[in-house]
């Protein structure tokens, strides 16, 4: 039998390859950077077993600490390249950079779906749904946000990519180390709790609220002194 | 050394809840927002490590996630002095050459003692991830130095924060201190006075920059 990963691999970017030219063009960058995801989760793939072999098959080191650092660095490097080349707009890289980490938890959960098959259940699928989904989202979110807000200082650039990875490799880890102990549903609802306050902060009233919120406090201050 | 951890993780957790709420209450300029994030970064790089403590017991082989939290947040650090702060306090005219070289001691401390941790565990793995440890903890502290010592320009930008320049210079010399003292056997009670002395800087970097940089506008 041919590797399953590229059988769900074709399956997967086929069907999205298909809706690309009937798309406009806001969403086709967001399909082509889910399958930008999903390619970059093979490419992971990949990595990842050389390096599981390297590491003596010790499967819970590697997925706590060397996985984390190869998934968020071959998931920046499409959103670096984009922001480099084509996009200033930190809306649209914050977008895309989601999109990538969508589409690589997409193939990821597929991946894993087909190596342990007998054990999977509904209950699995919605954890590894939302846990697996936003962890990659949000990692890779957080990379993008931050390039866009670094990209045009170039003093900044490179210890701002590289701090920002820091950042997402050690969330990754946190949530890995977390989803294979016994205290998963923390793990669970660890992206959880950082994507509905994004959410929430993010909606144009509550932004207005704050920016009202902004004002009052600084008026206040000036009448203080 | 669990409950260090969750003092460190803690300490470091409100330092940086601070930092976000005062997001709310004003728009920060950049360099606050990158120091803020220096300490949300070393935080989540404590909460790594202290999860690992509770869960396994141990930290995992020679190398470990956590460590990033230190490089990371130092990364900030280095991105907010070099990149935001020194072209406004330092023109590279030759006035200022002294102070230059002065502030050198910092990084120098530090290789000094990342030295000495060479010498005593020998050349392996972690000695590598420590060497990069030490690296952005020096160039952070050089400008910590720098910016310590450097005189005024006419707006008094450098002199309202020389307290959290204090302080970061402290953390970077606590920091290394803790790579080395892991080497080094000494009594317990030298490593619970590092960590309470790491805890109270974590918590107090950010509302020392804070109140300094609300002169900026005043």
């Amino acid at each position: 039998m041919d590797n399953l990963s590229y059988i769900a691999y074709i399956c997967i970017v086929v069907s999205l390859g298909l809706l690309v030219p009937l798309l406009d063009r806001k969403m086709l960058r967001v399909v082509v950077f889910i399958i930008v995801g999903a390619s970059s989760c093979l490419i992971v793939s990949e990595l990842n077993n050389i390096l599981l072999h390297l590491y003596d098959d010790d499967l819970y080191y590697v997925t706590t600490t060397i996985t984390p650092i190869t998934e968020e660095i071959i998931k920046a490097v499409p959103i670096l390249y984009y922001a480099i080349v084509f996009s200033d707009d930190p809306k649209q890289i914050t977008a895309c950079s989601f999109a990538v980490g969508v589409g690589f938890a997409m193939l990821e959960n597929i991946i894993i779906l087909i190596q342990d098959i007998d054990s999977v259940t509904i209950m699995w699928a919605v954890i590894r749904g939302f846990g697996s989904g936003l962890v990659h989202g949000i990692c890779t979110m957080m990379i993008g946000m931050g390039i866009s807000f670094v990209k045009k200082r170039k003093k900044l650039f490179i210890s701002g990519v590289f701090s920002l990875l820091s950042y997402a490799i050690i969330f990754h880890a946190t949530y890995n180390l977390l989803v294979q102990s016994e205290y998963r549903y923390f793990g669970i609802a660890m992206p959880l709790l950082n994507y509905i306050p994004f959410l929430i902060v993010n909606r144009k009233d509550v932004s207005k609220f704050f920016d009202k919120f902004r004002a009052r406090s600084a008026e206040k201050e000036e009448v203080s002194e | 050394m669990i409950a260090l951890n969750i003092l460190l993780t803690v300490c470091a957790a409100i330092g940086y809840g601070f930092g976000i709420f005062s997001f709310f209450r004003g728009k920060p300029p950049l360099y606050v927002s990158l120091i803020v994030y220096g300490v949300g970064c070393a935080m989540v790089g404590r909460l790594f490590e202290t999860l690992q403590l509770f869960i396994n017991g141990e930290f995992t082989g020679d190398f470990q996630v956590g460590m990033f939290g230190i490089i990371g947040s130092f990364m900030f650090f280095f991105s907010a002095n070099y990149g935001q702060m020194d072209s406004l306090v330092d023109d590279g005219s030759a006035k200022y050459r002294k102070y230059r070289i002065i502030a050198l001691l910092a990084p120098l401390a530090a290789v000094l003692m990342y030295v000495g941790y060479v010498i005593i565990e020998g050349f392996g793995k972690s000695t590598i991830i420590r060497g990069a440890e030490t690296l952005l903890v020096s160039s952070a502290a050089y400008f910590h130095l720098k910016h310590l010592i450097i005189p005024d320009v006419e707006n008094g930008i450098i002199s309202c924060i020389r307290s959290y320049n204090l302080l970061g210079l402290f953390y970077a010399f606590l920091c290394t201190a803790e790579i080395l003292l892991q080497v080094i056997p000494l009594p317990n009670f030298v490593l619970i006075i590092l960590y309470v002395l790491l805890s109270a800087v974590t918590l107090l970097i950010v509302p020392v920059l804070w109140r300094g940089v609300k002169k900026w506008t005043t």
